[in-house]
């Protein structure tokens, strides 16, 4: 250290103490001193006071009944008396063509759900996200679009089966003038009851993504464009080799939080479809409700949940992994 | 010839405003068309609806359907449910949200990064994987078919991301400020409760309205842990009248509407800074 920056230090620390002096007495700044002492070596357990609250939460309603799930699947009731049967509900699943013929639904499901949430948003958020000359009039259709995310999922599945009714405007518009020679029973259809669930989904859930994808794009440095248009790169290619590898963490963190949401839409598919027909909907999520409260068989919905569980825990790790990126110090930032 | 030319790039300019307006206006009717389609049935016998092509008759509107809906005791009682299950759930979110997003974000803890991980795993958890588990402790202890335990219960979904959200923001605070008020003989709380508290506001709010939202929506755990209609929300509700046999459907669009407008409304008081807290916080 050179003498210069010593004598610096010197000074702001004079500073400093002729201003707390100004507004402290001595008495005054002692107390204060020996406070803030005492607050920093109490720190980190002051902090466990505030999180406290939120982890016996926690403890108590989601990782308690969490352990329950797992403990339940390895037990059976049998004429009211409930014993315990080990690994017997896994081996009856992985004989049960239900569970498949739900595996491969949801698979379908989630799989055609996240194209559309994804590329919708996409598409949507650069459009708002485009310059336009009146703010105002942005926001307002910013807000027009996030509309439907605020619906239920019961009230969205009533708006789309009364337009999916034999006689509903879909039907009007397939039968009364594209010449259909019948009104298409899209939920009573084995075919297209599945694509009708995913278009509702999509409708209810693009919004959610396209705000996030927004907040993604107004963090793209506006320089890498322009430095792209002085290079003579058209509007495709400054999306193919700037907003695209830009978003790129932020849309697979995105895609994972679809997935596992997509995967556990029950209210969907009870409202629409009840899973059928022919069963033709019937996801994992329903499956599990299906048996579990419907059927009342509690040892085999909670060894389902269990599976579902051990398979989307995959993708949070993975996703833990990439939103705590360039951490490691141990700090509770990421 | 610079007047030509930049007359030139702003008639360009003025195109392409003009088509990404008329695209969005396009794009945002398509997207609108359910939404406009409940309220017509609403307002409109369902004759009139479900034809080839659909008639639009002024003189059949009419407001029979939302009043025959608001006259029923039971409607009443899901509404009332409803809106006590989502602003008990606001506030205990709220509270505990803050609290937690204080303790993340001011104090360095030991296993801190842990606990911050864990519930972020948390806000990933499908309700599906414990419905079950749910079902059977409600019944032994006794909050089954209570607006209570459901308020319980939606939290322990909303809860994380309440705290994701909210850690964003007083990330944002810096901490000189609290710090400056508690040399100044704020206790911490004092600090808090008159500093920080009225700098993060809008996220509270933002916060809120997605709390709201979302457990007002809520279905699953509804219909999974209530059973008589002193206990059940509107979403239950509306979902039963939907599975009879013959479809009231023009009482059936009547609930949907009312059980919609308290939302439409609070969305579009708070719209910005839901929009700011889901845009800056939720993944980065």
């Amino acid at each position: 250290m050179t003498e210069k920056n010593k004598k610096d230090r010197k000074k702001v620390s004079q500073i400093d103490a002729s201003v707390v002096t100004q507004r402290h007495t001595d008495a005054e700044r002692f107390n204060l001193k020996q406070k803030l002492l005492r607050r920093l070596s109490h720190r980190s357990v002051i902090g466990y006071y505030f999180v406290g609250p939120a982890i016996l939460f926690f403890l108590f309603v989601s990782i308690f009944p969490l352990t329950r799930t797992i403990v339940t699947s390895l037990t059976d009731k049998d004429d009211g008396v409930l014993k315990f049967v080990g690994i017997q509900h896994y081996l009856e699943l992985l004989q049960d063509e239900w569970f498949w013929n739900s595996l491969f639904n949801i698979g379908i499901f989630t799989g055609s759900s996240l194209i559309l949430h994804i590329s919708i948003g996409l598409g949507l958020a650069l459009l708002i996200n485009e310059t336009w000359f009146s703010n105002t009039m942005r926001n307002f259709f910013r807000g027009l679009l996030i509309l439907p995310w605020i619906f239920s999922t019961a009230t969205a599945g009533l708006m789309w089966s009364l337009l999916y009714h034999p006689f509903g405007i879909i039907n009007y518009i397939a039968v009364g003038i594209l010449g259909f020679s019948a009104p298409l029973e899209f939920l009573q259809t084995p075919s297209t009851a599945m694509a009708s669930v995913v278009v509702v989904n999509t409708w209810k859930s693009y919004p959610f993504y396209m705000i996030i994808i927004l907040g993604g794009l107004q963090v793209i440095p506006q320089e890498l464009y322009e430095a792209a248009k002085v290079d003579g790169a058209n509007a495709w290619h400054r999306f193919i080799h700037i907003t695209l590898p830009q978003l790129r963490s932020l849309l697979i963190a995105t895609s994972i939080i679809d997935i596992i949401t997509t995967a556990g839409h029950v209210d969907l598919i009870r409202i629409l479809t009840r899973g059928g027909p022919f069963r033709s909907t019937e996801t994992v999520a329903y499956y599990i409700y299906n048996k579990a409260i419907l059927d009342g068989n509690m040892g085999y919905g909670a060894a389902i949940s269990t599976l579902m569980l051990i398979i989307l825990s995959i993708l949070i790790i993975i996703y833990l992994k990439i939103i705590s990126r360039g951490g490691g110090t141990g700090e509770t930032t990421f | 010839m610079r007047q030509l030319f930049s007359s030139s790039i702003r008639s360009r300019y003025v195109t392409y405003q003009m088509v990404i307006v008329s695209f969005t206006v396009f794009l945002s009717i398509i997207i609108l068309l359910p939404v406009a389609w409940m309220l017509n049935a609403s307002v409109r016998p369902i004759k009139e609806i479900l034809s080839y092509p659909p008639k639009f008759n002024f003189d059949s509107l009419t407001t029979k359907y939302f009043v025959s809906i608001i006259k029923n005791e039971t409607y009443q009682q899901y509404f009332y449910n409803s809106t006590i299950l989502a602003i008990s759930t606001l506030f205990l979110t709220v509270g505990l949200g803050l609290l937690a997003a204080y303790g993340f974000s001011r104090f360095k803890m030991r296993g801190g990064r842990f606990l911050l991980l864990g519930i972020m795993a948390l806000l990933m958890l499908p309700t599906v994987t414990l419905i079950i588990p749910y079902f059977l402790l409600a019944k032994t202890i006794g909050i089954y078919d209570s607006v209570f335990g459901l308020v319980i219960v939606n939290t322990a979904f909303i809860l994380p991301i309440c705290i994701w959200l909210l850690k964003g923001y007083v990330d944002s605070i810096p901490i000189d400020l609290e710090e400056a008020a508690m040399i100044d003989g704020c206790t911490r709380v004092q600090a808090i409760w008159k500093i920080l508290v009225p700098l993060v506001l809008p996220g509270l709010v933002g916060t809120g309205t997605f709390v709201f939202i979302f457990s007002w929506n809520e279905y699953l755990l509804a219909v999974t842990l209530t059973d008589s209609p002193e206990s059940q929300t509107l979403t239950v509700g509306l979902a039963a009248f939907f599975g009879q046999f013959i479809r009231n459907w023009n009482s059936i669009m009547a609930l949907s509407t009312l059980t919609s407008i308290p939302l439409m409304i609070i969305f579009f008081l708070f719209q910005r800074w839901v929009v700011r807290g889901m845009t800056s916080g939720a993944v980065k």
